[in-house]
């Protein structure tokens, strides 16, 4: 999840503002007594449980180890390591006294129970748009449905005057824009479900979308890719570089499933995003999201089978008798290819590198992360996994064979650095996820 | 605690999270079908299937199949009948042995992705399985046999 | 003519053969044995190795084997199964002349008991020496049940017709279950047995025949026992921290504070040998394998190196090259006449090439393990794979400090030796570890880099050559020196022969350098690398000796044939004289050369010699006679390959190969050896070779470390010329021929003669650049 969203704010300092004040202050509300769960109906309570998956609050307001939504997930960032809050339903220490327009407020506005600004880690710029009804809904299951720890939550570890939340508000005057979501009208049923989906409670542009130095999404590259907690969040858009261009169906299936034939699996910090999150959405949502991120990605419906690339990248892949000619290649035919090599075409479970976004992307990254690391039961496609060779291969054998995926299965351009680059991710461990 | 399930029996283990699945299997479960050539994913021979997919236990950390269904070769074919073993029978196939729990295992799920493998396809997935008896010319002909087996019986497929 | 005398075979042969054979009736339901014994015993074929129990009465007719009141057989087998299929070739031969049904055969692998003799599995002998004493048994079982049959029904034996496991005369029918349950009493004295009637090679039923090798089912189902599953209540794991060098190092510290953190750590072992195997040795011990595992992670031992820290591979070359030009080292082979210098001082014209190998590890696919304890008893189990029992034993006496009789090994199914497993060094600490833990059983396995590390590879060889010719051409004399690290040597030097300037030699590594080809007088030379001895424990590694020198010899023969202008094939015929020495005499060499002459007229035939060929394709010859000249196997191979110029690469389209090895027992087996031997030779040839580097070998793993696999392995035909002969070796022989003629072919495909094992690209590639 957002790991590493800015601390945003900190040029504000210096504004100085006269009114400014003024415009970040907000009122306290009353602490209430917790409401009691036979105060929301039962259907009400499981679309709170659905959004609050599909919003993957549990992935981030959980510690490793610790309890469901009592917080203190630590989240680095460029300037320091920022704690996510309890939001189990303890009146001291969680949200417990909060009512449900405080509840709201945070959701729409950012701004806490007691009137402060909450950092933009928690992405109130997307759950603005949610409706009414989902808010409540998602107020009704945690209240009723999260069991209460008392957790105090642990310090911000950001430095004077980043951690005046009052600068928040000048954060928000410059990038936030409140309000619910907006159908378009002239767009499918579908497509506005899933738009208000992906732009609401999914909030897939937290990090999809580039940030730009204060940490705001930039709201004229919507969906452009972006590098998120040590890994890239591959562009959404036309800009994509996998060799078969997503489409609505692809989409629908990577999200309900954690892999597709097409498109591989959801590794990093994709992984929770369908396993921990959407995949509890109803499978009309899925497809409505699909709808949506296919449109955003300028799919047309065309066969993926067809598609040229998979027939370079099956050609690609026929072994070859001097193999042992380039030391990468050697490796790859050794310890990837009984998992990798497709025949006639490509085979569930049985990734193809050469379409696969990882091998295509400009930054190595993502494909340096699961060479070292693997992919365990829980994430990509449930139950299978991809063994990690950071105990087996050394950084130079790791790059050489990124660098022959890269040469024989793509057509971009070589990876600039790569020892380095697996020096680099291999020095920052395996996943916390 | 990891849980997974092994051969069709559910099986928890205390482990750290970081050992080999591989030395799970062999010396906390006790089953020792599942053989250690190099602990670096470049021989096979300790290929189980996670999943249903071939996969090399000695660079899986256990933590990485928990929820998962493994089967070793002990779980293959409760009678060892699988297509794939009675044509290693068949034709002889193992030397030493020791090598071959992998090969089954990794033709068993060669079969299962590509039913009608051509010598390519048969040389691109074994090859990643070491034989230091050298039995890969029995290993391609008891492919190819075990395909047309499986192909008459659709049960097997 | 002088021998190469390798002591284990005949030593052996007539060590089982003084047994005789013992009588013995042991009363219904008795085990078999003493208890010891079962546990010590293997049955590839059970699912948990124990050996099946005889029921009822037994007949023992032998030591060889037991029938009991059901009709079953059970054989022992004193070979390690590899692989080879050894018990089913073995007990085939008995049951063959026993005239029992193979479905009521099975095979126990017998502990290490004194009564079994001398204990080798190597040198592709098993079958060679099993032969006579087998089916002498069988014959033996064969006349006491015909004439116990004849007793009972008061006939004449010789009405009596013994078949599938029952006795029939006229109207009368008896099984063998019946007459053992009967009982049988019959011994046969060693005149009575010499003087049985065997067989004739007409009727025998098994011989020859594809039957079930009864190891293979358990290998399909997970089921064999490997040492590496041994497991022995209460045992406690070693890992094992190796000193810089294999020899001469000594530990200077050991801090095991870090590992006390490791749960099921329990302590640090500095080994003191007082059998000098492994000097220098520290084992980690733990609770289970990942706690001994982990705590090795974290102790910290520094060593004295040994004197050998810095060698490399060059050096040990560099120093064979001034072995051989010092002309008083080394042993002369007794070639009938090795006075060169004459020769070569008058010839018209001669030829000379000097041909190298690199270091080539095992690589097994079991890593070396061993687990050891001291049972109730007070004797001191071994429980390993291993090849040579009688090799060890006398040296985990010295380590241990006990006697003969207090020490027994069970060997389980090998998952490759290779002769890797001859050298049983890897038992040696873990007994060390079990004594000093007051004999707990104790479970090593060793971790891949520490296997290799600790591997006796195959030393590195230098070999000159050189040939003289007359004035028409004609071969007048050939010199052959050959040096290498000596594995009979450094490990048991009382085996080495001695030479005709009575220095002693290991026969392993210059047999094939004594060759069958006339070639008037003739000087074999074997010179013992010291630095190598040093550096390394140089082991006996698939085929040994013969396969460097016959890389050697043979890819020389080609460059002889060219120089005269002469086509290689025709070339070796002529010199396949079969005169004199090289007439062969009987039992095992009847025919001598020309044997040799038909399987190299043969591959060549099958191959389209002479054919034209696609551009940059050739097909290049080789043969040999296996390893020893008493025991040869005549085996050639006709290699073809293409060979691509811009990369160096060479492809080998196909291997035919043509063996002759006498009568074949075990037709599918012996297929299989064949098939595992020659691409043994193919991945040596192209694909294998480390190298010394500081002191040891340089690659630790498959990641460096690149054997053959099944994308390199191209179409083989095999073919077995047929024979009523001697039936002699098969693991090895095809081995030998190879390298030389993948060499032999890329010079007939682009012109570019290699001289160094492994060939690789670049070799090529410098060699088309001229
Ligand atoms: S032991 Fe796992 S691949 Fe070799
Ligand atoms: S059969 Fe021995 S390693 Fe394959």
């Amino acid at each position: 999840m957002i790991k590493r969203i800015l601390a945003g704010g900190v040029a504000l300092a210096v504004l100085g503002l006269g009114g400014f004040g003024l415009y970040a202050w907000h009122p306290a509300f009353d602490p209430i007594t917790p409401p009691m769960a036979d105060s929301f109906a039962p259907e009400q309570i499981e679309q709170g449980r659905v959004l609050a998956a599909a919003g993957y609050c549990a992935t981030c307001h959980t510690a490793a180890g610790g309890a469901p939504f009592a917080g203190n997930y630590p989240m680095k960032t460029d300037f320091g390591t920022i704690y996510s809050t309890n939001i189990t339903p303890d009146a001291e220490t969680g949200i417990g006294n909060w009512s449900e327009a405080a509840f709201e407020r945070a959701m729409r506005e950012g701004v806490d129970r007691s009137g402060a600004h909450l950092l933009p880690a928690f992405p109130f710029d997307h759950f603005t748009k949610m409706s009414d009804a989902d808010i409540a809904a998602l107020y009704a299951y945690i209240m009723t449905s999260v069991e209460p720890v008392k957790a105090e939550h642990k310090a911000n570890e950001l430095p004077f005057p980043l951690n005046q939340r009052i600068l928040q508000a000048g954060w928000k005057m410059l990038f936030f824009k409140s309000g619910r979501f907006e159908p378009v009208a002239d767009k499918s049923e579908a497509w506005n479900r899933g738009a208000y989906l992906v732009e609401g409670v999914t909030h897939c542009g937290a990090c999809h979308t580039p940030r730009n130095a204060l940490g705001a999404e930039k709201t004229d590259q919507p969906y452009a890719g972006a590098a998120i907690d040590d890994w890239i969040a591959p562009p959404l858009t036309a800009a994509n570089p996998s060799g078969v261009p997503w489409s609505a169906a692809e989409f629908y299936q990577y999200l309900k499933t954690g892999t597709t034939i097409y498109h591989g699996s959801a590794a990093g910090p994709m992984a929770p995003v369908v396993h921990a999150g959407l995949k509890e959405l109803p499978d009309s949502d899925l497809a409505a999201i699909g709808t949506y991120l296919g449109d955003i990605v300028g799919a047309g419906g065309a066969d993926p089978a067809a598609n040229p690339a998979v027939a370079q990248s099956l050609a690609a892949g026929v072994p070859q008798a001097d193999y042992r000619k380039d030391e990468g290649e050697r490796l790859y035919a050794t310890a990837c290819a009984a998992c990798h090599y497709n025949s006639q075409q490509i085979t569930e479970g049985r990734p193809d590198l050469g379409i696969n976004s990882a091998t295509r992307l400009a930054d190595p990254t993502n494909l340096i992360h699961v060479m070292l690391n693997g992919i365990s039961a829980d994430q990509g496609m449930a139950g299978v996994v991809m063994p990690g060779f950071g105990t087996a291969l050394n950084d130079q054998q790791i790059a050489a064979i990124a660098a022959y995926l890269r040469a024989s299965r793509t057509p971009e351009a070589p990876w600039a650095d790569l020892e380095t680059k697996v020096a680099t991710i291999r020095a920052l461990g395996a996943m916390a996820h | 605690m990891t849980r997974f399930t092994i051969n069709g029996k559910p099986i928890e283990v205390d482990v750290e999270g970081d050992t080999p699945l591989l030395w799970v299997i062999r010396e906390e479960i006790g089953l020792t079908g599942t053989k250690f050539g190099c602990g670096i994913g470049m021989c096979g021979a300790c290929t189980v299937h996670v999943g249903g997919r071939a996969t090399r236990s000695c660079v899986t950390p256990v933590s990485a199949v928990e929820g998962a269904v493994i089967t070793t070769i002990e779980g293959l074919d409760p009678a060892g009948e699988h297509p794939v073993q009675t044509a290693w029978r068949d034709l002889k196939v193992p030397q030493c042995g020791y090598c071959q729990s992998g090969q089954i295992m990794q033709a068993a799920a060669l079969l299962k992705d590509i039913p009608d493998p051509s010598d390519d396809d048969i040389d691109a997935v074994m090859t990643g399985n070491l034989c230091r008896c050298m039995t890969y010319v029995r290993i391609r002909a008891a492919v190819r046999e075990a395909a047309t087996a499986m192909k008459g019986s659709p049960s097997n497929g | 003519m002088a021998k190469l005398k390798l002591p284990p075979r005949g030593d052996a042969t007539a060590a089982l053969t003084r047994r005789g054979f013992l009588v013995s009736m042991t009363a219904a339901g008795a085990a078999f044995g003493f208890p010891r014994h079962a546990l010590a015993a293997m049955d590839p074929a059970t699912p948990d190795g124990m050996p099946r129990p005889p029921v009822g009465a037994v007949y023992e007719p032998s030591l060889w084997y037991a029938i009991d009141s059901e009709g079953k057989v059970t054989v022992n087998i004193i070979r390690a199964e590899m692989g080879q299929h050894v018990g089913t070739a073995i007990a085939r031969i008995l049951a063959d002349e026993l005239e029992v049904a193979w479905e009521d055969v099975s095979i126990t692998h017998v502990d290490s008991a004194a009564k079994w003799g001398l204990m080798v599995t190597g040198g592709s002998w098993s079958v060679w020496q099993s032969w006579p004493l087998y089916r002498q048994a069988g014959a033996a079982g064969r006349t006491a049940l015909i004439e116990a049959a004849a007793a009972k029904w008061g006939v004449d034996p010789a009405s009596c017709v013994a078949r599938e496991g029952r006795v029939t005369s006229g109207s009368n029918v008896a099984t063998y279950a019946e007459l053992v349950s009967g009982g049988i009493t019959r011994s046969f004295t060693e005149d009575e047995l010499k003087a049985l009637p065997l067989k004739p090679h007409s009727e025998l039923r098994l011989v020859g025949k594809d039957v079930t090798a009864l190891d293979i089912a358990n290998k399909t189902t997970g089921k064999t026992v490997y040492g590496i599953d041994a497991k022995i209540e209460g045992m406690v794991y070693a890992a094992p921290l190796l000193p810089p060098t294999r020899l001469g190092a000594t530990v200077t510290s050991v801090d095991d504070s870090a590992a006390k953190s490791v749960k099921g750590y329990v302590q640090t072992l500095t080994l003191e040998d007082p059998s000098g195997t492994v000097p220098g040795w520290v084992m980690v011990i733990g609770e289970s394998f990942m706690a001994a595992q982990r705590a090795a992670e974290k102790v910290k031992v520094t060593w004295a190196a040994g004197p050998t820290a810095e060698v490399t591979e060059a050096q040990i070359q560099d120093h064979g090259r001034s072995l051989i030009a010092n002309d008083s080292k080394g042993a002369l082979l007794d070639t009938g006449n090795s006075d060169t210098a004459p020769v070569f001082a008058k010839a018209a014209d001669q030829i000379a090439a000097e041909y190298t190998t690199s270091t080539v590890l095992h690589f097994q696919m079991e890593p070396l393990n061993a687990t050891v304890f001291q049972n109730a008893d007070g004797v001191w189990e071994i429980h390993t794979g291993n090849q040579w029992q009688s090799l060890i034993l006398p040296t985990l006496q010295t380590a241990l400090g006990v006697s003969a009789d207090e020490i027994v090994m069970r060997t389980y199914m090998l998952g490759g030796g290779f002769g890797r497993r001859l050298n049983g060094d890897y038992t040696v600490p873990v007994a060390l570890a079990s004594k000093a833990l007051g004999g707990k059983p104790v479970k090593m396995v060793m971790m891949r880099p520490e296997d290799v590390l600790f591997d006796s590879p195959r030393s590195a060889s230098v070999q000159q050559l050189k040939m003289a010719f007359d004035d028409a051409g004609a071969v007048i004399g050939m010199e052959h020196h050959a040096t290498a690290g000596w594995p009979t040597e450094v490990m048991i030097p009382v085996f080495m022969p001695k030479g005709t300037n009575n220095q002693p030699y290991d026969p392993f590594a210059i047999a094939g350098a004594d060759h069958w080809y006339t070639v008037g007088a003739q000087k074999v030379r074997a010179i013992s690398n010291d630095l190598a001895n040093a550096t390394f424990r140089p082991g006996w590694l698939r085929s040994v000796g013969p396969g460097w020198t016959n890389w050697a010899v043979e890819s020389f023969m080609d460059e002889a044939a060219h120089k005269l202008g002469r086509d290689p094939l025709e070339f070796r015929l002529g010199l396949f004289t079969a005169e004199g020495r090289n007439a062969g005499s009987a039992p095992n060499a009847v025919g001598g050369a020309k044997r040799q002459a038909a399987v190299v007229k043969r591959a060549a035939e099958l191959a389209g010699w002479g054919s034209d060929l696609p551009a940059d394709t050739g097909i290049g010859l080789a043969t040999s006679f296996g390893q020893e000249r008493d025991m040869p196997t005549w085996v050639a191979c006709a290699a073809r390959v293409k060979v691509d110029r811009a990369s160096g690469a060479v492809s080998v389209e196909k291997l035919t190969i043509v063996t002759d090895a006498g009568t074949i027992v075990d037709p599918d087996g012996a297929l299989a050896q064949v098939e595992g031997s020659a691409l043994w030779g193919l991945s040596m040839a192209l694909y294998e070779g480390t190298e010394i580097a500081a002191g040891n070998v340089r690659d630790r793993n498959l990641d460096t470390y690149t054997p053959l696999r099944m994308i390199d392995t191209p179409e083989l035909q095999v073919e077995f010329i047929a024979s009523t002969e001697v039936p002699v070796g098969l693991g090895e022989p095809a081995t030998t021929v190879v390298a030389p003629a993948i060499a032999n072919a890329i010079f007939n495909a682009v012109g570019v003669r290699l001289r160094d094992l492994p060939m690789t690209p670049e070799a090529i590639r410098k060699g088309l650049a001229g």
